[in-house]
Parts: C-alpha cells; sequence; structure tokens
C-alpha cells in the first residue's frame, strides 16, 4: 500500500567501489530535468565521464488512456487522443478515427480526406519544430527555439482558425469534419507556405553547418540498420538509419497516393542524420500541403452523412423527425459497430501510430490499444548509449524525439 | 434521402483493401498462412479475415517458434515487430482468458500480419526478445497491464505503474475504472465522493 502523503525516498546518487582503481557512479537524470522533455528518468551508471548502463524509468505521467477507452464511446474517445501525443493532437486524432472508420467500413468524403491530409502535414511540421527548438536548446543552441517558436505560431493560428483549439484540437470526426471549412483558410495556409521555405533556411544556417552542432551530434547514439529494425524503431529513427518505411508510402492511406513526395533517409544513423531526415521531411510536408490545395476541392461533402454511423446533419436534425431520433440515439447511446477487430496506422511526426480496436458490438470498444512510437523508439536508449558521454545522453533523448504523454499514454 | 437510407450499405474498395497491404484476403492463397500451415500442422489453429486483415492463430507453446519461422522465411520476411498486446476476453469466452496479439511487418515485401494466441490466468507464454530486442518494453506493458507472464524475458517488471503497485492488473476486465482504493487528495480528510459510480457496459 502507497501512502501519498508521505514523500517517496528517492535514492539520488550512489557510488560503487568495484576495483580499489575502478568506482561506478549511478545517477539519476530526471524526472525533473529540463532536458528529458517532460518526466522521464534515466538511471545511469558511469565510470567518470562514460555512460555504462542506462535505464529508462518511464510511467511519471501515465494516465491509463488505454483504459479510459474502454469506457468511453466511440467518439467520445477522440478528445482523449489529443491528450497521448499533446505536441500532435490532430495526427493522433487521425490515426483513431481512421481505425474506427475501418472498423465500421465508411470513408470521408474527398474533400474531407484532402484537408485531413493537409492538417496532418501541418502537424507534422509544428510537431518538428517543437522537436528542432527543443533538441538545440538541450544541445546549447539557444536562439534556434525563439525562431522555431515562432514560426510553430503560424501553424497553431491556422489550427484556430480551423477548429477554435491550438493545442489538444479535437480536430477530426468519425466520418470527416462536421464543421464548414472558413473560406479564407486556404489563402491562410498559402501564405505559411510562401513563407515557410525561407524560415527553413535560416534553422539551417544556424544548424546544419555550425561546427558545435557536427561535433555534438556527428558520429553519435550510431543505430544500425538490422539493429534499428530489430528493436522495432519506425519514423525519423529508423529512416536515418537508412531503411526505407515510411506508412504513407507503404499504405497510402486517405489520398497520399496522389500527391508526390519522397521519403529523405539518412546515411550513418547517428543524431545528426536523424536531424536532416526531420528537416528534409518539413520540406516534404509543405510539398504534400501546397499539393493539396491545388487539388482540393472548392465545395462539396465534408462528412460521410450517408452511413448510420455518422452523427446527422444539424440542419435535417432541425427539421426533420427520423433524423432527431437518430441524432439522440447517437447523443445517448452512441453507435455500435460491428464485431471485429481492426489495426490501422499512420505515418505520425515521431513514426508509426497504430491503433488496434476490438469491438464486441456494442458501442463501447471493448479495447483500445494505442501503438504509440516513441514508446518503442525510447527503448533503443540504452543501445544508443552504449560507450557514449555523458553529455552525449542529451543530445540522445532529443533526437529520439519522445513526448512523455505519449510514451505513457 | 430516405430510400437511400433504407438500402444495404455497399462498401466501395478502400485503399487499404486495393493496395493489399495486408495480402490476399483468401486464407488458402496467402503465403504465410499456407506455410505456416505446413511447417505447424499441429500449432496452427485458424486463420481469419475481418476488414482485410488477416489474422493466424497459433498455439499458445509455439509462438516464438512461428514468429521467428515468419521473420526468416525468405519468402516472408516479417522483419519489423510493431506491436504485442493482449485483450482480456473475460467476458466474451470461457476459456482461454486471455489473447497475446502480435504484430508483425515486412518492411521488403510492404506486408502487415497479425498473429495470436490464447493464454490463461497462470500459464506463460515464450517471450519473443530473443528474436526481437524490441519487444522488451512490449512484453513488460503487457505483464504490466494484464498479468501475462512470458518465458524468457530477461528482466520482467512493471514499467508503467510503479514497482510497489500491489493492486493487481489495471487493463484486466475486472479491474474497476476508479482503481480498488479511494484517492485522498493532500490536505483533505474523506476522498473525493463517487458520483457517476462504475460505468454500465450497455448490451449490443
Amino acid at each position: 500500500m502507497i501512502d501519498f502523503s508521505q514523500p517517496t525516498p528517492v535514492i539520488l546518487s550512489e557510488v560503487r567501489q568495484i576495483t580499489p582503481t575502478r568506482r561506478e557512479l549511478v545517477l539519476n537524470m530526471g524526472p525533473q530535468h529540463p532536458s528529458t522533455h517532460g518526466v522521464l528518468r534515466v538511471r545511469l551508471t558511469l565510470e567518470g565521464e562514460t555512460v555504462i548502463a542506462c535505464d529508462p524509468v518511464i510511467g511519471y505521467l501515465h494516465r491509463g488512456v488505454e483504459k479510459l477507452g474502454e469506457s468511453h464511446r466511440y467518439a467520445q474517445f477522440v478528445p482523449w487522443t489529443d491528450r497521448t501525443d499533446y505536441v500532435a493532437a490532430p495526427s493522433n486524432n487521425l490515426g483513431y478515427v481512421l481505425a474506427v472508420e475501418k472498423l465500421c467500413g465508411i470513408q470521408a468524403p474527398e474533400r474531407a480526406q484532402y484537408w485531413r491530409m493537409i492538417m496532418a502535414e501541418l502537424t507534422r511540421i509544428a510537431s518538428h519544430l517543437v522537436w528542432l527548438g527543443t533538441h538545440a536548446l538541450d544541445i546549447g543552441a539557444l536562439s534556434v527555439s525563439l525562431y522555431t517558436f515562432r514560426d510553430r505560431e503560424r501553424i497553431l493560428d491556422i489550427f484556430e482558425k480551423f477548429c477554435g483549439a491550438r493545442l489538444t484540437t479535437n480536430m477530426m470526426e468519425i466520418g470527416g469534419f462536421s464543421r464548414e471549412i472558413p473560406p479564407d483558410l486556404p489563402e491562410m495556409v498559402r501564405e505559411f507556405c510562401r513563407y515557410f521555405p525561407k524560415a527553413i533556411r535560416q534553422y539551417e544556417d544556424l544548424l546544419t553547418e555550425n561546427p558545435i552542432w557536427l561535433a555534438r551530434t556527428k558520429g553519435v547514439g550510431v543505430i544500425e540498420p538490422d539493429a534499428a529494425i530489430n528493436y522495432g524503431l519506425t519514423g525519423a529513427c529508423l529512416r536515418g538509419s537508412g531503411v526505407n518505411y515510411d506508412v504513407r508510402k507503404a499504405m497510402p492511406y486517405l489520398l497520399y497516393d496522389r500527391v508526390e513526395f519522397e521519403v529523405p533517409l539518412g546515411t550513418h544513423g547517428d543524431v545528426y542524420d536523424r536531424y536532416l531526415v526531420r528537416i528534409e521531411e518539413m520540406r516534404q510536408s509543405l510539398r504534400i500541403i501546397e499539393q493539396c490545395l491545388d487539388q482540393v476541392p472548392n465545395d462539396g461533402p465534408l462528412m460521410a452523412y450517408e452511413s448510420p454511423y455518422v452523427i446527422p446533419p444539424h440542419k435535417t436534425v432541425m427539421t426533420t423527425a427520423e433524423d432527431m431520433q437518430r441524432h439522440f440515439i447517437w447523443v445517448i447511446k452512441g453507435f455500435s459497430p460491428p464485431k471485429g477487430e481492426v489495426y490501422h496506422s499512420v505515418e505520425h511526426s515521431k513514426g508509426e501510430l497504430g491503433y488496434y480496436i476490438v469491438s464486441d458490438g456494442s458501442p463501447i470498444p471493448y479495447r483500445v490499444r494505442i501503438r504509440t512510437p516513441d514508446f518503442v523508439n525510447l527503448q533503443s536508449l540504452p543501445y544508443m548509449a552504449q560507450g557514449a558521454m555523458l553529455a552525449d545522453i542529451v543530445a540522445l533523448i532529443g533526437s529520439i524525439d519522445i513526448v512523455l504523454g505519449s510514451v505513457d499514454r | 434521402m430516405e430510400e437511400q437510407r433504407q438500402q444495404p450499405m455497399v462498401i466501395e474498395p478502400r485503399s487499404w483493401e486495393t493496395t493489399g497491404y495486408w495480402g490476399p484476403t483468401d486464407s488458402e492463397q496467402h503465403p504465410a498462412v499456407r506455410l505456416v500451415r505446413e511447417r505447424f500442422p499441429e500449432a496452427f489453429e485458424e486463420a481469419t479475415v475481418f476488414r482485410d486483415e488477416m489474422t493466424i492463430r497459433v498455439a499458445r507453446l509455439a509462438l516464438r517458434d512461428v514468429v521467428d519461422f515468419l521473420r526468416l522465411h525468405p519468402e516472408l520476411r516479417y522483419n519489423h515487430l510493431t506491436d504485442i498486446t493482449a485483450v482480456d476476453l473475460l467476458s466474451l469466452r470461457e476459456r482461454p482468458r486471455f489473447d497475446v496479439v502480435v504484430h508483425l511487418y515486412s518492411i521488403p515485401r510492404r506486408q502487415r500480419l497479425r498473429v495470436k494466441c490464447g493464454v490463461d490466468d497462470g500459464e506463460m507464454v515464450p517471450s519473443l526478445v530473443p528474436i526481437f530486442a524490441g519487444a522488451n518494453w512490449l512484453e513488460r506493458e503487457c505483464y504490466d497491464m494484464f498479468g501475462i507472464v512470458f518465458e524468457g524475458h530477461p528482466d520482467l517488471r512493471r514499467i508503467l505503474l510503479p514497482e510497489d503497485w500491489d493492486e493487481g492488473h489495471p487493463l484486466r476486465k475486472d479491474y474497476p475504472l476508479r482503481g480498488y482504493r479511494d484517492y485522498v487528495q493532500p490536505g483533505y480528510e474523506a476522498p473525493a465522493p463517487r458520483i457517476r459510480g462504475t460505468l454500465r457496459r450497455p448490451g449490443p
């Protein structure tokens, strides 16, 4: 029985004398440490400044999101997905919503799919900007974070225009979007697309050939392609090692098969290559957004209203009795997908985000499993940290790109 | 409008169906099903398809051998372990109680496969850590949340909950949503009242 009123004693550090000439220091890094990106705690065993062993301790932000998923109706769980990875909330919404749509066998209209792609790619840029700013801040390049957060603000403004929220957006709905796209939003996104390449050049001017940056990142935390696959890495961690796996190319969900983009690959698998891959991914995301803006129809349905699983349109709820009854039942009781199980994954900014949903035919999912990319990616930290210096741990944690809300769920 | 809604829904081909992401939907033609059935005639139990997702169910003790076979066979090469999780089927079937669900992916062949095995309370599942290093934390999470023990795991301890957590495994279906114990906020004498009680599961 844990007594919450008493503080738990935590051994902060411990020195072990192994041989008369060798000493080991066991050191706790975190959970309250500015460069662990949240509440990650790493138990390090050091000899001098060299890392001998490294054990990430997680769970400080565990809220039981999967258990909550088993006790909410399908549509009620969408806001919870925002809270798993809170710097890339629309991508989380998208993964869950696509899994539920696959379970129900419905598909959003074309226009909604284009807008989902635009929002997912904007999310990827926003998430990479947070990563770049904090990663550079950890290593010592203070000014980059000022630039990246300045530009992230523009994306959050677009989100605010689109759905009214900036961080936990609750943007995607099962079946599409029930709100109309604001008429000046396409121009706002285009304006961002015109502006942003200049901003990426600014970051690259600050970092890519900076000798201090190169010294801190090149050759640090190398993970070979075989080991990266064996550890189950996804996202930029896997592509930085040169393995070509991107869910958008492997299984083009939404309309990713209609747009052209390239998957950037690294060669050495070190921190620097992961940095280059993510910078290039931002450029490719811009390409996708521009193509989507060119292809998206200006009018047309945004919600698959013909499906019985989707909330009826507001207009007919107010005018017809049948839709009012359907709406009442949808809100009070929820909808019941067929029995079965689906797994659907999307390319999140951090890797492959998968939702595995088991349905027993009731309005509440029987099991919601969230396969978050950073939980799996983080377990390669001990492998990458072998023989590294203590200061490299900070660079490694940054380059894996974790958000503890998503690791702990 | 009204007539259209009365008709049964026609599901058009979706993107996941046209890309062949999960391989052939006919279990007779699926190479993984055919080869596993040939190689493990006793351990192979069934192959099911839902929404074009192929699931192979195997015997519990053969799980590691089957996954290793799927990983190494030159026609299959499922070399990427995406996920290991479990489902507590307490109210859906008698025995065994849990399903351990393994999602595999083949990067060279761009195909996904789900492998399942049933396990009862107190039984052990062969660990996948000797094959995939990435199984380590996923199995620890499974143990933490469901109490499923993986045989051969090098370091099976709790991962998300505190190591001295003594109230069981929270993703089991008989674990109440708000836990067994009332949490008293610091500064308060009594726990917060349970306003909504436990959420009752409505029928289908």
